[in-house]
């Protein structure tokens, strides 16, 4: 048997404060567990109620979060059916986070491929009012599986074209066979003028011209070789056109020189012109007296006629 | 509280009764003749008895299970009287609660902070790598306070309070001083066995409060570091996890965990029948014991969480 302290003894009383620190120091740790749960539920803080209505609550759980721009803001504190079969998702909104709600507020539910969750508020216009304590919004389905029975559709048609297109007696197998009987022919004896002539009657045809055309490009050659004599040879026509430019050239040499006597009289012609013109300067003085001599030559003739006995009457006379 | 206060008069004595060793409550200290608990229980276990072998053990299994539940209100009983907290079994209780959890409160909170650490960096590697880091921390919390933690703390408290003080009983018993105590009109239920009770349950919620409250730190500081930014976030995360169903199952499994590490051991130690009978001890057989109920309470706090 151990042995034990008596009451009144102060390894005693040590141990019975130490024993009472432990105690203590439990109740402190279960108090302040609590407390903090109660503070992490939020059983400090006022909060507001907003009923979403959903027509299908699957995958809402209690205590999902409402968030607002990824925050969280709110939890689902119960989930209800009503009478009139749709769901009532009922949420906490603590106060301070109401703020963040209005009354033009959307509010979605969306699921995820992996089957999560997420209840989401969009506040497009922060200046509308405050949504009131108890308001009711519907709530809006997005649902990404909902594109997967669309998607196993389109996925279906696009097999079964697929199979349509692979299938034996498709146009893709014919063009495949085809292609397959192309392909032996070009490695046939005829190549790709087997496939582009269709028969071999054509193929050695278009051989048998070409072979032609190859001796009659010989021929031009020779042809060519003696154009080529002809007009760059000695006597050619090259160096001919050439001597012809060499005379036409001093030829050009004598008219220059042409041209400038001509100039010369040109000169000379002007100079005579201007002489011309100074001398018709006076013609008009002379002009005006002659002008003056045959008014008076005609006067005087007048004069005559008036005055000559076989002058004739002019006037009619009348009966 | 009058009624309370005859109580340690009433169960006065502990009595070895033959092979059975059953509790005997005695009114009075003159009457001294020796009968078991139950007598009509007691003849069941005769090897004499009317029934088979087959009956006679799945009866004797009801009965020992009956005892522990029977020790555990006794004790319930005294540990709500006033007299058991008298001056001189405040001191025994004192000593029982310092001795059995200091300690070993630094190794534990250390063995478990390492183990902690270790299963909260494998969770948030593996979220990580997954693309599921949002679920991490909701996951170790779950996976670690909620669970692997206490059940860690109730047997560690089991194998390093509770059974060694079944071993002191059991050899109190068997030198005879439980009648010494009673001759000298000391209740050894009162001095010897509810301090040990008492502080093995203790021991059982202190290392359990302790290791989750540090195993929570460590959590956020594993996948935060060393910010408080994140605490708003954390505290949301752990509000979500700890809804009012899973807090009330969560303090009812701790309180269940000490209860069965406190009262197994002890009440197998002194309601059992001979070692001389039983191919395995007695520790071992109260070990089994316990494990099978922490399972048991482990199981149900599951479905109750998770169903």
């Amino acid at each position: 048997m151990k042995e034990q302290p008596s009451a009144a003894s102060p390894s005693a009383r040590n141990l019975e404060f130490k024993a009472a620190l432990l105690l203590a120091l439990l109740l402190l740790l279960v108090a302040g567990t609590v407390v903090y749960l109660l503070y992490a539920r939020g059983a400090f803080e006022e909060s507001q109620r907003l009923v979403l209505i959903a027509e299908d609550s699957e995958g809402v759980t209690v205590g999902m979060d409402l968030t607002f721009s990824g925050f969280p803001i709110g939890r689902v504190r119960r989930i209800e059916l009503a009478e009139d079969g749709v769901t009532r998702i009922i949420i906490d909104v603590p106060r301070k986070d109401a703020r963040w709600l209005r009354v033009s507020s959307v509010f979605t539910l969306t699921r995820g491929l992996l089957g999560n969750t997420a209840l989401r508020a969009f506040s497009g216009i922060l200046s509308d009012p405050p949504l009131p304590d108890g308001a009711e919004r519907k709530v809006l389905l997005g649902d990404a599986t909902a594109e997967i029975p669309r998607l196993v559709a389109d996925m279906r048609e696009l097999v079964s074209n697929l199979r349509a297109l692979t299938a034996q007696d498709s146009s893709l197998a014919a063009s495949l066979g085809n292609v397959r009987d192309v392909t032996e022919k070009l490695k046939g004896p005829r190549g790709a003028l087997g496939i582009l002539l269709g028969n071999e009657a054509d193929a050695k045809k278009l051989i048998t011209a070409l072979d032609r055309t190859n001796a009659l490009l010989v021929r031009a050659d020779g042809l060519v070789a003696k154009v080529d004599a002809q007009v760059l040879g000695a006597d050619g026509l090259v160096p001919e056109a050439r001597a012809a430019i060499v005379q036409l050239n001093a030829a050009l040499a004598d008219a220059r020189a042409s041209l400038k006597k001509v100039d010369a009289i040109l000169a000379d012609a002007q100079v005579a012109a201007s002489n011309a013109r100074e001398a018709t300067a006076d013609l008009a003085a002379l002009r005006a007296e002659v002008d003056t001599s045959l008014r008076k030559v005609g006067r005087m003739i007048d004069e005559v006629n008036r005055r000559w006995p076989f002058a004739r009457d002019p006037k009619l006379k009348l009966p | 509280m009058g009624k309370c206060s005859k109580l340690p008069v009433q169960y006065s004595r502990l009595q070895l009764a033959g092979s059975d060793c059953a509790l005997s409550i005695q009114g009075s200290k003159s009457r001294t003749s020796r009968r078991p608990y139950h007598l009509g229980m007691a003849s069941l276990f005769s090897s004499q008895g009317p029934l088979p072998d087959a009956g006679r053990a799945t009866l004797t299994w009801f009965a020992g299970w009956w005892r522990i539940i029977h020790f555990g209100a006794l004790i319930l009983v005294l540990a709500l009287s006033p007299s058991s907290y008298a001056a001189s079994n405040r001191a025994a209780l004192a000593r029982h609660i310092y001795q059995d959890t200091a300690p070993m409160l630094l190794w534990f909170i250390a063995l478990s902070s390492l183990i902690s650490l270790v299963i909260i960096r494998i969770v948030v590697v593996t979220a990580v790598s997954y693309g599921l880091s949002q679920y991490a921390l909701e996951m170790v919390v779950r996976v670690l306070v909620l669970e692997l933690i206490p059940l860690t703390a109730a047997v560690f408290a089991a194998l390093r309070c509770a059974l060694p003080n079944a071993a002191e009983i059991w050899e109190m018993r068997t030198r005879g001083e439980f009648d010494a105590l009673a001759q000298q009109g000391i209740d050894p239920l009162q001095r010897e066995v509810l301090p040990r009770v008492v502080s093995a349950m203790f021991s059982t919620l202190m290392l359990a409060a302790v290791s989750c409250v540090l195993t929570a730190v460590l959590a956020y500081v594993s996948v935060y570091g060393f910010t408080t930014g994140a605490f708003a976030g954390y505290t949301r995360t752990f509000g979500h996890v700890f809804n009012p169903a899973v807090s009330i199952i969560f303090a009812l499994k701790s309180f269940l965990f000490g209860l069965t590490v406190a009262l197994i051991p002890i009440a197998s130690v002194l309601y059992d029948r001979s070692r001389a009978r039983l191919r395995t001890s007695v520790e071992l057989q109260s070990l089994v014991r316990i494990f099978v109920v922490i399972l048991l309470i482990e199981v149900a706090s599951l479905i109750g969480n998770y169903y």
